[in-house]
């Protein structure tokens, strides 16, 4: 195997609070390589955070550690803020949730992709706006030179994850980190999303890292899948071989799920064994 | 027990009038389960609203048990038909307890008995007794929304009106809650009417289905019918296809693309 873009062991988020510590991530290992690597849990269980703390953007009373957390070879851990600022939305970038609240609200689309693309690149403006639309494009967009004139609060939940998608992919970056990217959204646009993050993820040749809740968007997504629970990794497998998941948290996750298939009742329900958080 | 005759609910005035729903029928059978499927602005909501008189009746119908509802809605109006919300979080009074929060309706309608009622409104969802004085910052979602269910049935309507009852709730919880629904319309003979965008919750609750798109109806379709792959309609094949998972190679439904 080739040397891993990103390689994890031991991530440990901590938060120092007053009524004691509370662990949010409690021992993560994973390497990633060009891959589509699927994050998969319940609120709580420490998956964004793992996100999160990759970037650096772990929030403020927070504490992270790890035996070793290497991105392309740079520790992240002991990287200077300069460094940092020069990875996160160059190498690294990561989609949110909401594009309601993670556009500014008072720029245009195309003003925060030239933005981002700036930041990262020596480019005039020209360039950067050329660059701009064609990123736009590449979202298919139906009318990019329009788009890039709009607000984020003229444009539809999909269209506001897409234009985020072009902000987070004008850089060219090596890893994508996207994090409950269509949970905002409706079935049929949150497909319409995916297809584009696939292409774009594949023609580019990037490595991503797909946070979500939902099991079965994520086995049909990526190639590989982490189950966690409670802040640990409880099963690693192959996206193909979901239903061959061994340990009962995960088939339990997929079994408490309705499907039009076939008609369960009442839904087995998942019964927590307090052994699975150990 | 529910019938919409030609519903129409219209927002604004002029240049910033907005058809939320057009032209909308359709009738429930007592005891029997209805869904509504969309998208989000495909009036599913507001036709909830409507009923409830969260939202106005432009023009159409509404027929409860027999009567036609009346604006403002009456005390008995609500005793029949009760509703309960999407967000577990937003719909509980903070800074009430839960005995609060259920005593509210009995106290409106006069109902004596209150402490018997709540303890057996929480009996019913499966909540013990020890949940009466908690906050709905002490509760998980799940908690919240069986606290949210025992305040729709605590005044015994026949009628249940559930906007996405489940939608923010994780998947093993949702199932909890779903089975919970499921037990209380068997046991109480309750009427529901269901808004969901998720097609596998809507057949799993329901035998028959309304799909609506862009505040119309596009299809009226059985859960029988949806599981069987079965559907007329474009659009709600390409709901059941987007249901189903990603897919790489499957066409997908152009129109969806607003862009």
């Amino acid at each position: 195997m080739t040397k891993p873009l990103l390689d994890v062991e031991d991530l440990r988020v901590r938060f120092h609070l007053r009524t004691g510590t509370v662990e949010a991530v409690r021992g993560v290992s994973f390497q990633l390589g060009r891959e589509r690597l699927g994050i998969v849990g319940e609120s709580g269980s420490g998956k964004s955070q793992t996100g999160r703390a990759i970037l650096g953007l772990t929030p403020p009373p927070g504490e992270v550690t790890a035996k070793r957390l290497a991105f392309d070879g740079i520790d992240l851990l002991t990287a200077s803020k300069r460094t940092l600022r020069t990875l996160r939305g160059g190498r690294i970038s990561m989609v949110m949730q909401d594009p309601k609240y993670s556009l500014n609200p008072v720029m245009t689309i195309g003003e925060q992709i030239i933005e981002a693309y700036q930041a990262h690149a020596r480019a005039s403006w020209s360039e950067a706006r050329d660059k701009a639309l064609s990123m736009l494009e590449a979202v298919k967009m139906r009318d990019p030179s329009r788009v890039f004139a709009l607000y984020p609060h003229e444009v539809s939940g999909g269209m506001g994850q897409r234009a985020m998608i072009a902000m987070m992919l004008v850089t060219d970056p090596d890893l994508l980190i996207a994090d409950e990217p269509t949970s905002a959204l409706d079935v049929t646009v949150s497909m319409e999303v995916l297809r584009i993050l696939d292409e774009l993820v594949t023609e580019r040749g990037m490595g991503l890292i797909f946070i979500s809740h939902d099991l079965k968007l994520v086995s049909s997504f990526c190639d590989r899948v982490l189950v966690m629970y409670a802040g640990r990794v409880v099963e690693e497998l192959e996206a193909k071989n979901l239903r061959e998941a061994k340990h009962p948290y995960t088939q339990g996750l997929m079994r408490c799920l309705p499907t039009l298939a076939d008609d369960v009742r009442p839904l087995p329900t998942l019964n927590r064994d307090p052994a699975w958080a150990l | 027990m529910l019938d919409i005759q030609n519903l129409q609910v219209v927002f604004g005035t002029g240049r910033l009038r907005v058809d939320a729903v057009k032209d909308v029928s359709f009738h429930v059978e007592p005891g029997a389960a209805y869904g509504l499927v969309g998208e989000s602005g495909s009036g599913k909501s507001t036709v909830l609203r409507a009923i409830c008189g969260l939202a106005p009746i432009t023009s159409g119908r509404v027929v409860v048990d027999g009567k036609e509802v009346t604006t403002p809605r009456s005390k008995a109006f609500y005793r029949t038909v009760q509703m309960v919300f999407q967000d577990p979080y937003a719909s509980l009074h903070p800074r009430h307890t839960v005995d609060r929060t259920l005593s509210e309706p009995l106290a409106i309608h006069g109902e004596k008995d209150a402490e018997a009622r709540i303890l057996q409104a929480l009996r019913e969802v499966g909540l013990g007794p020890s949940f009466r004085f908690r906050y709905p910052h002490q509760l998980s979602g799940g908690q919240r929304q069986r606290i949210a269910i025992a305040r729709a049935l605590i005044l015994r309507p026949k009628v249940l009106l559930l906007d996405e009852p489940t939608s923010a709730l994780d998947a093993s919880v949702q199932a909890e809650i779903l089975n919970l629904l499921d037990d209380l319309r068997r046991k109480l003979g309750l009427t529901y009417i269901l808004v969901s965008h998720d097609l596998a919750v809507v057949a799993h609750l329901c035998e028959r289905l309304l799909v609506m798109r862009h505040g119309e109806a596009v299809e009226e379709t059985t859960s029988k019918a949806l599981r069987s792959g079965v559907a007329s309609n474009e659009y709600t094949q390409s709901l059941i296809q987007a249901s189903q998972g990603f897919t790489r190679d499957a066409k997908q439904p152009t129109q969806a693309l607003a862009g």
